[in-house]
């Protein structure tokens, strides 16, 4: 019966919030992330922190604060009918448009790029938005398009039409990463939509062409090639802050030099308790420490596909899975940038990098692929 | 049914659709949330256990590079702890100009202040400064400590960023030349270059430690800090056998008589103890200063080279003639260097002369071939069997019948011919080698030579020629230090010694690690022989070609030579003409203690002196001898014969009655002539505190005043000795006389320390030199 009503109607967020209990598996990795990060923010930030501001706990006491606050927002977020989502979904885009825009006139730059928009103490980075904003616009579209999907005129013209000034935006900036992750979270849900794979070879291709084109403009960008693949060459200069993240990821060993002992951290390795803090994390805790944490931003994303594919209806199954595939991006392309495993990109790591709102942010993301586990059934169709 | 039939259809394709994002889902999970943190893991287990190590040590040198502790040099004390060599702290001075060009600093401005602080080149260091591919570009190395604070006061008042000093050493010699081709220099690099400094180069330098101690990037303090200590440990200390009041008179005496006799050269010497083999003074002049050892101090050479050099660069700059210039330039600015940091006593051969029939006629002695009771006829020149030569004396009317000692006493070519055939090649040969004159010495110092001799089978096949040349020490090559040594052994009782200038090695904080002992290798002669021998010596010195050597309250022995240049030819290809001439001392002869080698490398032969060892090294030897001896604690012992060759101090009489004075003046081996008839003296001549002969007489006036009036110094050169005594008695003058003393007709003053005409108080004393024009060594 309950099936039946189901299909017959619309989902509503009245329903919704009378869905059963959290998924307490990825709410307890999701706390258990945050709260690691936050210990681990005391030791990596403590030396720069000292130098800096005076206080050894400077930047721990706030991001202890916005974790407390973040974690309250996720609660909040769980709360609030996924659907809503759905009918804001392009206010919120159209919002992250503007934003990006504005970022480009009042942001403040830091590194060459303009990436921050101040308002009074906050700080947001619009790119953030757009994220969020692609994933349930997209995914609202995709959800009602069904078999059209396999159509150039519904499938693929509007999103690429959705992508392109948001690309462009970001290129301005510039900001690679965020460039990055939208293309790939978007090519993703149109993936899971029913998107053809033929469409995916010239999307690809389209991609291809066009990061081939945006490296040999930005000459600082190529450099950044160089310096990736040979930093000891560029050890003074362009790959001074790899290098020195190696030396911490390469001097943890297995069982690392001890909690609070990193040396690196003082002051040799820049950014170290913000993009680079997870290197921190392996010299201070070593393989098993890292592996261990790696192992639980894995079980989380892997909870949030199977949250993902337990939703009751296919807006839900694509918000939760863009959600978790934003998440999964961005830890992935975090470590891999620290490791020189991909070239440096300014890519913070979710739960453990400095930023209030950022860390907000994402346990808000978090907070609504909670709400969807709410709903979730026990079969899979 | 149809509606019912769509809405199957369409429930279907939802289903499809549905079951298609699940799939697809799945297939997403694996790739994001498995296949690309199994990747990551991946390579972190390879960076962070497999390359472990490597990164480690990285991470160490990155986080402790800034700290390395530098070891002091050793210091080099002389035998009473006088520091010959020490090193002190000075900086070198470095920029940053990648820190520069991000602090914006005018480089121009910069570059400016720094070459006029520093004293460099203005356009290279604005080179360096802009260099901002490095961080670390080296100004200037070891300013000292006022220029130090000039650019301290200049980086501080202007706040200026990117200038850098660290501390470094510096080698200070504060003697300056004294012994300088033994203790050489250390280079640029803090390496030891020549002489003790390169001999002794890993005693001397230490180990440059390291503390390795964590430090933040910008020096902070880590809460977690590891700390490794790589002691450095400091250069040990040498502590020298050399003396450097010895040294001192070694160097004085050698380059006065160089400038007496005008020795075009320069020359040699060197002091040995006869019973350790410790060398206690070593001299080779022209010499350097090891403090700027890159300079030539040769200013005839130095000048030469600035010639040189200034015509090189007159031409077009990358010219072929630029370039030639220069090299040639530099070539020669080298061989200048290298031959002023030449230990000669050490590193040359030299053609001994007669210094070395003392070897022949020890030998001789110690294999019974000859005895004190054997004759030596010299009737001028003789004629050998297996010789094709005739050999002649250097004199020409001949030595007639000789004793042995007298053989030596004249030097007679003739006779040590004899001696050495009665010798026989075969002993000859076996004696030469026995005293070491055919390998090294062993000393503590680099590039020791050992000059080249006959082959055995030259010395005893059937012709006698090289058997007589090499008895008389001609036509072969041997080092100083390597006769020294072995005519140690013939006055020591036989022992041949390993010499040595290191007499103890010393950490750094003064406690003996090594000392070296004396090292007797063998006995060459019975203590028979030596005896003999030094009795001999002594003859030399009392009635032979060495008279000049006798040293006025020691008892000397010792044999002149005077070389010939075999191997060197003038421009026409002709033998040169030029000579070295040489005295080797040893006192006090009746219980040996020192041997004093002096060698001068060709006396002008422009001047007109009669050139000789006898002549110029033996005086040359008394003046050492009489300077180092009561230094070394061998008090004289003045014969009533020697008072004159002394000079007393005249005390002062005034206010005496004429048997005061008389007392006063005998303790002084003084006399006195008085002048009228006063009860006390109310002046004299000289005055008192004036340095006059023994033996000589004063004027005493007892009432009246002493005349002031001065006299002029008359020409002596040229006079015998009566003669000389006559005309300083005539002017009121003493003379101080030097060279030998025996009155003969052939014996006439060849120098005068005060120059003819100079006006002098009455009463003051003349050094003259008389030399013996009729012998030769």
């Amino acid at each position: 019966m309950a099936e039946k009503t189901a299909e017959r109607l619309p989902q509503t967020e009245q329903k919704a919030n009378d869905r059963g209990l959290l998924d307490l598996p990825f709410l307890l990795l999701t706390v258990i992330l945050v709260s690691i990060g936050v210990i681990m923010m005391y030791s990596a930030s403590y030396p720069r922190a000292f130098q800096e501001e005076g206080n050894g706990m400077y930047y721990f006491i706030r991001q202890a604060i916005f974790a407390v606050a973040g974690i309250l927002v996720m609660l909040g977020f769980s709360r609030i009918g996924y659907q809503i989502w759905r009918r804001f979904a392009f206010t919120i885009l159209g919002a992250a448009i503007v934003l990006l825009i504005l970022v480009l006139i009042i942001g403040r730059s830091g590194g060459g790029a303009k990436r921050w928009i101040y308002i009074g103490p906050v700080s947001i980075q619009p790119s953030e938005l757009a994220k969020f904003g692609v994933v349930v616009s997209f995914s609202g579209m995709i959800a009602g398009l069904k078999d059209k999907i396999r159509t150039l005129k519904y499938g693929v013209l509007p999103f690429v039409i959705m992508l392109v000034p948001i690309v462009l935006l970001l290129a301005l900036e510039p900001h690679l990463s965020a460039i990055v992750i939208i293309c790939l979270t978007a090519a993703a849900l149109l993936y899971l939509g029913g998107l053809p794979g033929k469409w995916f070879l010239m999307l690809f291709a389209a991609a291809a062409v066009f990061i081939g084109a945006y490296l040999a403009l930005r000459g600082y960008a190529s450099d950044r090639i160089t310096a990736w693949l040979h930093p000891e060459d560029f050890a003074q200069t362009k790959g001074y802050q790899v290098l020195q993240s190696l030396y911490a990821i390469g001097s943890g060993g297995l069982f690392g030099l001890g909690f609070g002992k990193s040396r690196q951290k003082y002051l040799y390795l820049p950014e170290e308790h913000n993009d680079y803090i997870f290197s921190i994390v392996c010299e201070e805790l070593g393989f098993v420490g890292a592996a261990l944490i790696i192992v639980l931003f894995a079980l989380l994303i892997i909870r949030g596909y199977w949250i993902a594919m337990h939703a009751p209806d296919r807006f839900g199954k694509l918000v939760a899975a863009g959600l978790t595939t934003l998440l999964a991006l961005q830890v992935a392309l975090n470590i891999g940038v620290v490791s020189n495993v991909l070239p440096s990109t300014g890519i913070s790591l979710p739960f453990f990098s400095y930023g209030g709102t950022a860390l907000i942010v994402q346990l808000a993301e978090m907070g609504i692929v909670l709400n969807i586990s709410r709903s979730c059934k026990n079969n899979l169709l | 049914m149809s509606n019912s039939d769509k809405k199957q259809t369409e429930q279907r394709k939802t289903d499809r659709i549905n079951r298609q994002v699940v799939s697809r889902t799945m297939i997403l999970m694996i790739l994001c949330g498995v296949c690309a943190f199994l990747g990551l893991l991946a390579a972190l287990f390879n960076l962070m256990v497999l390359h472990h190590e490597e990164y480690e040590k990285k991470a160490i040198r990155n986080q402790t590079s800034s700290i390395a502790v530098r070891a002091t040099r050793g210091v080099i004390y002389d035998c009473n702890m006088n520091i010959l060599a020490s090193s002190y702290t000075v900086q070198d001075v470095y920029v940053n100009p990648q820190e520069i060009e991000k602090a914006g600093e005018d480089t121009g401005l910069m570059a400016s202040r720094l070459s006029e602080i520093l004293e460099v080149d203005r356009d290279t260091t604005l080179q360096r400064i802009l260099d901002t591919d490095y961080a670390y570009k080296p100004i200037r190395k070891k300013i000292p400590q006022e220029t130090a604070d000039k650019l301290l006061e200049y980086v501080n008042t202007t706040g200026v960023q990117g200038i850098y000093m660290e501390p470094s050493q510096q080698r200070y010699y504060p003697y300056g030349s004294l012994a300088a081709q033994v203790l050489g220099f250390v280079n640029k690099d803090d390496i030891g270059g020549e002489g003790l400094e390169a001999y002794y180069e890993t005693t001397l330098e230490g180990n440059s430690g390291k503390v390795i101690k964590t430090r933040g990037n910008n020096g902070t303090a880590m809460l977690y800090t590891y700390e490794k200590y790589y002691d450095a440990s400091n250069g040990n200390n040498l502590v020298l056998t050399i003396d450097s009041t010895v040294q001192y008179y070694l160097e004085k005496n050698l380059q006065s008589a160089i400038d007496r006799y005008t020795i075009e050269n320069g020359g040699f010497a060197l002091v040995m103890d006869v019973n350790t083999g410790a060398i206690l003074g070593m001299a080779t002049l022209g010499s350097f200063d090891p403090n700027d050892y890159l300079e030539v101090y040769d200013t005839a050479k130095a000048e030469q080279l600035e010639a040189l050099y200034q015509s090189a660069i007159a031409s077009p700059k990358g010219s072929e003639a630029y370039t030639e210039g220069l090299n040639e330039y530099n070539s020669k600015m080298a061989t200048a260097r290298l031959k002023q940091w030449r230990n000669r006593a050490v590193s040359d051969g030299y053609e001994p002369g007669s210094t070395f029939k003392l070897i022949t006629l020890a030998s001789a002695l110690n294999e019974n071939a000859v005895t004190l009771n054997d004759t030596f006829y010299c009737g001028g020149a003789a004629d050998f069997q297996g010789r094709s030569q005739t050999l002649h004396c250097w004199k020409h009317e001949g030595h007639g019948q000789q004793s042995t000692a007298q053989s030596l006493g004249n030097s007679c070519n003739i006779a040590f011919a004899n001696i050495g055939l009665k010798l026989g090649g075969q002993k000859f040969y076996d004696y030469v080698n026995a005293f070491g004159l055919t390998e090294s010495t062993g000393v503590d110092l680099p590039g020791e030579g050992k000059g080249y001799f006959f082959s055995k089978d030259l010395l005893t096949g059937a012709s006698t020629a090289s058997l007589i040349s090499a008895s008389f020490g001609q036509t072969f090559k041997i080092t100083p230090l390597q006769l020294v040594r072995a005519v140690s052994a013939i006055v020591n009782g036989g022992y041949l010694l390993e010499p040595y200038v290191v007499a103890e090695v010393q950490d750094s904080e003064g406690n003996t690690i090594e000392k070296t002992e004396p090292h007797i290798l063998r006995q060459v002669i019975s203590e028979q022989t030596s005896a003999t021998m030094r009795t001999l010596m002594e003859f030399v010195v009392t009635d032979g070609t060495a008279t000049a050597a006798k040293t006025a309250g020691y008892r000397v022995g010792g044999k002149t030579g005077t070389s010939e240049k075999i191997d060197e030819y003038d421009a026409n290809g002709n033998q040169v003409e030029d000579k070295m001439v040489s005295f080797i001392g040893v006192a006090p002869i009746n219980d040996p203690k020192y041997a004093v080698l002096v060698v001068l490398d060709t006396p002008s032969r422009a001047t007109g002196l009669y050139i000789g060892g006898g002549a110029m090294a033996a005086p040359t030897v008394k003046d050492i001898f009489t300077d180092i001896l009561p230094h070394l604690g061998v008090e004289p012992d003045y014969g009533a014969d020697e008072i004159s060759a002394v000079n007393v101090v005249v005390p002062n009489v005034l206010g005496m009655t004429a048997d005061e004075t008389a007392t006063a003046l005998k303790e002084r081996s003084l006399k006195f002539r008085s002048v009228g008839s006063g009860e006390t003296a109310t002046g004299q001549i000289p005055a008192a505190g004036a340095s006059i002969p023994g033996d000589s007489e004063i004027v005493v006036y007892f009432g009246g005043e002493a005349p002031e009036e001065t006299v002029t110094v008359p020409d002596f050169r040229g006079m015998t000795v009566s003669q000389a005594r006559d005309a300083a008695s005539y002017y009121g003058l003493y003379i101080q006389a030097r060279g030998t003393d025996k009155i003969s007709g052939y014996i006439y003053v060849t120098y005068q320390g005060t120059e003819p005409g100079t006006e002098v108080p009455r009463g003051s004393t003349v050094n003259v030199e008389f030399t013996n024009n009729s012998v030769q060594d």
